[in-house]
């Protein structure tokens, strides 16, 4: 795939040359809104709004790398979508146990074509990592996605955010150590590979 | 752990500090288990995010025209038709309007005159004094409706105390005016001014462009869907 090539017919308004580039990065895309949103309705909805969007700023792009600058686009669809949930809030409908409380974590949303001993762990850990994901800020959210989920480089993902490169620094640190944090109380779901210290004072 | 040895260590993990910074760290890492065991917990988080699995997309969401309100490629001739078509339209309803307005115009002095607004009958007392020659004409000459100089309707009923305080001389004027025909020439109504032929002239040009639109656009949808 001739990258550069595509997206100069896109910016020609060419309609096929993008959805080319859309095929090569739509599981990115929609992997980076999946991890921001942590829904996956909502994400696919958030993709979509980011190609769109995507398509018709594209002669905003003025080189460097195309990934970063998409990325940047699928973020602000997410934070949009983000903040049209805090203005419309809406409860979110969790099944009950048998005693009639509400479940804390919904196992019933997980494909139910995945219920063998083994994919369960991974489910619960996929679900683990996503709730302390989701309590990250924003800021933090989005870097600590494209580094250590996307793997984008730093330099990427300062362009993707459009901060300085220290910021980025700052802010994966410190993402790292709060999503560390959150990490040690899912102990007993994490692989013996990656048990975390309990005694490490940070 | 302070903030700076936390983002160090973090940089460290991922290759992006410099040999003598990196160096310097690892110095310290081998001296102080605290720091190896933060180091450590960086690295297992940053292992286990690694690991969650790539989702494949659940559709693919390549996009339409439609959804990026892209418009078929109209032919070269379009805009002379819209043109065309609204220029009709604006004189159409511009003429309609004139012919409308235009008679009512023509009619309006007469209405006025004959209803008796009370500001354009006059009365007596502000009524021109009427020329002696001119009443002497009145009293010997035959009534003629071309020199009748208004309607004798108009005048006759203004007032008639009016009447009674006005001069011998006015009252003859008034009397050899109630002698002339009491109805006024019968008027033939206005013609509008714009013939109705080219109003259906003018509408006949918006329909036929309208439709010559409608057709182009429907024409380069379905061929644009072909493609």
């Amino acid at each position: 795939m001739d990258e550069q090539a595509l997206i100069h017919d896109a910016q020609a308004g060419n309609l096929d040359a993008f959805n080319t580039l859309i095929l090569h990065y739509q599981d990115s895309v929609y992997n980076m809104a999946l991890r921001i949103l942590g829904d996956e309705d909502q994400a696919a909805d958030a993709a979509q709004e980011a190609f769109i969007s995507a398509f018709k700023s594209i002669s905003s792009f003025r080189g460097g790398s195309f990934k970063a600058w998409l990325m940047r686009t699928v973020t602000n669809a997410c934070y949009d979508e983000l903040r049209r949930q805090k203005r419309r809030p809406t409860t979110p409908l969790e099944p009950d146990t048998d005693d009639g409380e509400e479940m804390d974590s919904p196992r019933w949303l997980a494909d139910p074509g995945m219920t063998p001993d083994q994919k369960a762990e991974a489910d619960e850990l996929e679900h683990a990592l996503q709730h302390c994901l989701n309590n990250l800020p924003l800021e933090f959210k989005s870097v600590v996605v494209m580094a250590d989920i996307q793997g984008m480089d730093y330099s990427e993902v300062a362009i993707a955010v459009r901060v300085p490169l220290g910021t980025i620094k700052s802010r994966l640190a410190r993402a790292r150590l709060r999503l560390r944090e959150c990490l040690q109380g899912f102990s007993e779901l994490l692989p013996t590979s990656f048990r975390l210290e309990e005694g490490s004072n940070v | 752990m302070n903030q700076r040895d936390l983002e160090l260590l973090s940089s460290y993990l991922d290759g992006q500090l410099k040999p003598s910074d990196s160096a310097r760290l690892e110095r310290r890492l081998a001296s102080d288990p605290g720091l190896r065991a933060v180091l450590d917990d960086l690295r297992a988080a940053r292992g286990l995010l690694r690991q969650l699995p790539m989702r494949k997309a659940p559709r693919n969401f390549t996009l339409t025209p439609k959804m990026v309100g892209k418009n078929p490629p109209l032919p070269r001739s379009y805009p002379a038709f819209r043109f065309v078509t609204a220029l009709a339209s604006l004189m159409l309803f511009f003429t309609l309007g004139l012919n409308f307005v235009v008679p009512q115009l023509a009619q309006a002095p007469a209405f006025g005159m004959g209803g008796g607004g009370a500001p354009e009958v006059f009365s007596a007392e502000e009524a021109p004094a009427v020329p002696e020659a001119a009443t002497e004409f009145y009293a010997t000459e035959e009534p003629s409706i071309m020199m009748v100089p208004a309607p004798t309707e108009t005048v006759a009923p203004a007032t008639d105390s009016a009447r009674e305080a006005a001069t011998p001389s006015d009252k003859q004027g008034v009397m050899n005016s109630a002698d002339l025909p009491a109805e006024p020439p019968a008027q033939t109504p206005p013609q509008p001014p714009v013939p109705p032929v080219w109003q259906i002239v003018l509408a006949a040009i918006a329909l036929l462009g309208a439709l010559g639109m409608v057709m182009m656009r429907q024409t380069a949808v379905s061929r644009w869907r072909r493609k």
